[in-house]
């Protein structure tokens, strides 16, 4: 039985951990991550015959490495290399939301967005268009109202055939704008023959180092 | 050109439109986080002299500050109704 590993991301008060609840279920533990006391839950779960072993990460509103939270959910992405990447969103503030979305869209790891609190985005009169809204991210967007577990059964799906599409990594390409575009793309090609940017996305590297990121800067400080 | 003041002057009730954040680093990503960015329309809730938090409504989310991160605001305060 293959083992599919899915990094649960998501901003505070998303209904993440209702949800990371929701597909395990009790069949959870409790890990720390290395070196720090940052509490790190792990469960399980089987769906057609596949394993998935789920890892809830700090919750986080951007990934960027400013907070310790921020760097742990980062890294795990960069190193521990996840199968998938669920992102659960606040469907009632889908905006400030959509910001960590475009971050992790950017990492180009393979991703599913859960649109959680449906039932509180409706109540809110929000109308949310899941299917165009997926068009845009080129990924899948399931609703989900995880309080009541509804959306269990098509995120599992939803999960299982992103896997299977394999390397099929979302084309999601952030317009910066003609400026900063055309910087980027300078960046990005200096990158491009640089070893210490191996395994990394170029334009991701090339987002963040603008950005001054710390962490990514230390990769090209020696 | 438009006269801005500081977000930490306002009154609560006061609107306002955010012109320009002065904060750099992990305090101005968070303010990018939460939505505060150039052109949102801010609604002050309260605001008293002294006493923290400011708190604010942006984009229907709540949001509270301190007031030496409100002093990194700058805004274009809108008519009152």
């Amino acid at each position: 039985m293959s083992e599919i590993v899915v990094a649960v991301a998501g901003q505070p008060n998303s209904g993440k951990s209702t949800l990371f609840n929701m597909l395990t279920g009790l069949r959870q533990f409790v890990a720390n991550y290395p070196g720090v006391t940052v509490e790190k839950r792990v469960g399980r779960m089987d769906y057609k015959g596949h394993r998935f072993t789920l890892v809830d990460l700090p919750g986080t509103y951007s990934m960027t490495s400013y907070s310790l939270e921020e760097r742990l959910a980062r890294d795990f992405l960069l190193n521990e290399k996840p199968d998938l990447v669920l992102d659960v969103v606040d469907a009632s503030n889908l905006e400030r939301n959509l910001v960590l979305a475009f971050q992790l869209l950017e990492m180009k790891i393979s991703m599913v967005v859960a649109l959680n609190m449906m039932d509180a985005a409706a109540s809110a009169g929000i109308k949310i268009d899941a299917k165009r809204l997926s068009t845009e991210l080129g990924v899948k967007v399931v609703p989900t109202v995880a309080k009541k577990g509804i959306g269990k059964a098509e995120l599992c799906e939803a999960l299982l055939n992103t896997y299977q599409l394999g390397g099929n990594i979302n084309d999601f390409r952030l317009d910066y704008g003609p400026q900063l575009n055309r910087s980027l793309s300078v960046l990005e090609e200096a990158l491009a023959c640089d070893k210490r940017a191996l395994g990394y996305d170029l334009r991701w590297l090339a987002v963040r180092l603008m950005a001054g990121d710390e962490e990514v800067m230390k990769l090209f400080a020696g | 050109m438009t006269d801005t003041v500081r977000l930490d002057t306002l009154k609560p009730g006061d609107m306002c439109r955010l012109q320009d954040i002065k904060a750099t680093g992990a305090t101005g990503q968070r303010f990018m986080d939460l939505g505060l960015i150039p052109g949102v329309v801010i609604k002050v809730v309260r605001n008293a002299p002294l006493v923290d938090p400011v708190e604010l409504i942006v984009n229907d989310n709540y949001i509270s500050i301190r007031h030496s991160e409100a002093r990194k605001i700058e805004v274009i305060p809108l008519c009152q109704k």
